[in-house]
């Protein structure tokens, strides 16, 4: 019947193209394998531009994926593009499942799939938004959301090391970079936060449809009576330290926009370069202004400038008003808390971005504390309380960890005054705690400690030191863990890796991830935290247990109380259970081990 | 027809002639006609009260019915939203009720209306083509693709492994 007359191979060209556009890539390519013609319609670049269009939300910025959008279909081998992509994508499941299987070679795996870059984000997402019946749910979701947010780090690093290099960058992206070290698996990264800017921009155009003409002044009163009417306004000092208040991302993603004064003039900034002005952010004193420069050899009002400047600025405060704030107030403001006037410039030029990235910094470590305080403060009574990481947003670890990067990258610089000495002191004093965190929560940032701070600590005994360590870590994590058999031997440990607990004592929840047959640990530790003056002494087992406030410890047995009857582990605990386990088995009250490379027998 | 006193206050409702290819004459109302693109401009060109038959050389009659019973149930549609970013969403092949059961002809009468809502351009009708036999295709092997649509394999043995190993990717899941 379709052998004479019309039939689909011999439909034109253009028909069997539209029709393509409906097909997944894997049956096009079936279809491409039927008969010359249709491979050699099938293998246009139309439709695999197309395809990497509509089937990849990231791009690696190596891509340079808009520019190729927008360039000649013909300058880029589209269908190569696409097979590459899925090769990624290919690459990311297996390496990913060897990851969740075993613990050797987990950091090499890590840095692996990392060095894809945001090619692997979706793929990534989608292990994370496994079914919450997956056989090993826990597992998936932790390492997934663990490569992810390595890679958003390292992508907020590279920011950074360009702007302590002199190339310049937007203070959008520099700020945007304490997003990405937080954002794991939400929106508002470098792309998503430009494009929220860009909204804005076109919003304010097309409410105020005369604006191109305006003069400077104008333009720039417009912007804050736009941006306080859409309820950027700053924040109460009731919630004047929350931690989201310093993330750019956050801020322009959320119904009240509460941010500190400095996200907000950054803000107004990066809306106000859009539309043609110049604007930078002002470091005063305990605020931030904006502060709006004139056209070259125009005055604010737009009129020729005669005067010798060449320019006019004004300030502008959103944060407190849509009204312009004079100079001889903030002059006056100045003297009044004692600053001396040749002093005054200091405060009321524009700051670079690396400036505001710094006082970014500092904000987030005091907000940082300031939680920290309140969560010591009421732990000081007996009852154990959800730790505080668990309900701060965005998440402290990793906001305090993004601090220690953005100091020890930008916080001291060559052209700053100090020798060579004193800035390598000034780089060394955040380099333990950045150990110690990386060390701790995410050792896989090993390859970011090698590649971004050792050069930076080139000739100097730090260096050194921390090349070796860096070369300890990538050796142990070379080889089988040692294995740790429940022999006779053993007999007398009570307890299982997987079991959850209560500490007598501190009566924070846990989880056993490893156990001794005794205390393991050195006579110094012994010493220390008294161990010999419990009943059983250094004689008992010993449990290691990762606790939910993230730390791990090292638990005598009788100090460990179970979990009983239906006791489920806390939301906190299932977040960090994945690096050790499963799954919550909900019959036997235990987590799943996924450490039997380790110890088979539990 | 009863509509004809009112056909002169409503002009949607007006009838006009269409001459299909292998010369038959086909009344319709204008708003009907009109789902086509190529027939509202040449109305439109005419500036006539469409009095004169217009010819539609591409399209049999067998075909022609076809496609305007599909513009008689689509009538009332909204015209198509020029989408602008229509090249970066993945397209759905869902296709509603009425437009499956409308498909449901012989392979040949399948692509006749897929081109003829080409020719005529329908575009709402040429996409439910496209999706039907985009349909028709998925999830299938190469062989069974071949089967479907009737199609002669003229690949040699070795261009066909050679395409095989080039697709590899495309083979697991």
């Amino acid at each position: 019947m379709t052998a004479i007359g019309l039939s689909f191979s011999t439909l034109p060209t253009e028909i069997l193209q539209a029709i393509f556009e409906y097909l997944p890539p894997r049956s096009l390519v079936a279809t491409s394998r039927t008969s010359k013609r249709l491979k050699v319609i099938a293998d246009q670049p139309i439709i695999w531009r197309y395809y990497c269009r509509t089937h990849f939300s990231f791009w690696d910025s190596r891509h340079n994926i808009e520019a190729k959008f927008a360039g000649p279909l013909s300058d880029v081998d589209w269908r190569a593009l696409f097979l590459e992509r899925m090769d990624t994508e290919k690459k990311t499941n297996s390496i990913l499942e060897e990851v969740i299987a075993t613990q050797r070679n987990q950091i090499a795996n890590i840095t692996k799939i990392a060095s894809f870059g945001y090619d692997a984000k979706h793929t990534l997402l989608q292990h994370y938004n496994v079914d919450d019946d997956a056989e090993d749910v826990l597992a998936r979701k932790y390492y997934s959301n663990a490569i992810l947010e390595r890679i958003h780090r390292e992508m907020a690093i590279k920011v950074w090391k360009d702007l302590g290099n002199g190339v310049p960058i937007d203070i959008e992206r520099a700020l945007t970079a304490y997003d990405m070290f937080t954002l794991s698996t939400a929106k508002g990264d470098f792309d998503e936060t430009r494009a929220d800017l860009d909204g804005l921009a076109k919003e304010l155009l097309k409410e105020n449809p005369g604006f191109q003409q305006w003069t400077t002044r104008e333009q720039a009163l417009a912007l804050a009576t736009f941006l306080r009417a859409r309820e950027f306004k700053g924040v109460s000092d009731a919630s004047y330290s929350a931690l989201r208040n310093n993330f750019i991302g956050i801020v322009l993603r959320s119904p009240d926009h509460e941010s500190l004064p400095l996200i907000l003039v950054a803000i107004y900034c990066s809306i106000a370069t859009r539309l043609g002005l110049d604007a930078r952010p002002c470091g005063y004193p305990f605020h931030v202004y904006g502060l709006v420069f004139s056209q070259k050899n125009k005055t604010l009002d737009g009129k020729d400038l005669s005067s010798g400047k060449s320019q006019e600025v004004m300030y502008i405060d959103p944060f407190r008003s849509e009204q312009e704030v004079s100079e001889e107030t903030l002059r006056k403001m100045l003297r009044d808390m004692g600053v001396p006037d040749p002093e005054h410039y200091d405060y009321l030029r524009q700051s670079s971005a690396r400036e505001v990235v710094l006082r970014t910094a500092r904000n987030i470590m005091n907000s940082c504390q300031t939680i920290r305080q309140t969560e010591a403060a009421s732990n000081r009574g007996n009852a154990f309380h959800a730790p505080s990481w668990i309900s701060t947003y965005p998440d402290l670890d990793n906001a305090f960890y993004g601090t220690l990067w953005a100091m020890l990258i930008l916080g001291v610089q060559a052209e700053d005054s100090g020798s060579i000495i004193s800035i390598a002191t000034r780089r060394r004093q955040y380099l333990p705690y950045l150990c110690e965190h990386f060390q701790q929560h995410f050792p896989w940032d090993v390859t970011l400690v090698e590649d971004y701070v050792i050069p930076l600590l080139y000739d100097m005994p730090e260096g050194q030191r921390l090349l070796q360590y860096a070369n300890r870590i990538h050796a142990s994590d070379r080889i089988q863990k040692p294995i740790t058999a429940r022999t006779a031997r053993a007999a007398s440990v009570k307890y299982k890796v997987g079991h959850l607990f209560n500490h007598r004592r501190y009566r924070y929840e846990g989880v056993i991830t490893g156990w001794d047959t005794r205390c393991g640990a050195s006579e110094e530790w012994i010493r220390h935290m008294d161990v010999d003056s419990l009943s059983q002494g250094r004689h008992q087992s010993f449990y290691h247990v990762l606790v939910c406030d993230k730390s791990t410890r090292y638990v005598a047995e009788e100090n460990i109380k179970l979990a009983t009857g239906d006791v489920r582990p806390s939301e906190a605990m299932l977040k960090l259970a994945g690096r050790y386990f499963k799954r919550w088995d909900l019959v036997n009250g235990i987590f799943v081990s996924n450490i039997r490379d380790e110890y088979p027998d539990d | 027809m009863a509509a004809a006193s009112t056909s002169a206050v409503d002009p949607a409702k007006k009838m006009i002639m269409l001459t299909t290819s292998d010369n038959i004459d086909i009344k319709v109302e204008r708003e009907v006609a009109e789902r086509s693109i190529l027939i509202k401009n040449l109305l439109e060109d005419l500036g006539s009260e469409g009095d004169e038959p217009i010819p539609i050389p591409n399209v049999n009659e067998a075909v022609m019915k076809k496609v305007l019973e599909w513009c008689e149930q689509h009538r009332k549609d909204p015209p198509a939203t020029q989408d602008d970013d229509s090249d970066s969403r993945k397209k759905s092949t869902d296709i509603d009720e009425w437009d499956q059961k409308f498909m449901q002809v012989d392979q040949e009468m399948l692509f006749e209306i897929i081109l003829a809502a080409n020719y005529l351009d329908i575009k709402a009708l040429l996409d439910v083509g496209c999706k039907t036999v985009a349909n028709m295709i998925k999830g299938k092997s190469p062989d069974e693709i071949r089967k479907t649509f009737n199609i002669q394999n003229d690949f040699t043995p070795e261009e066909e492994d050679q395409i095989r190993r080039e697709n590899e990717w495309a083979e697991d899941r």
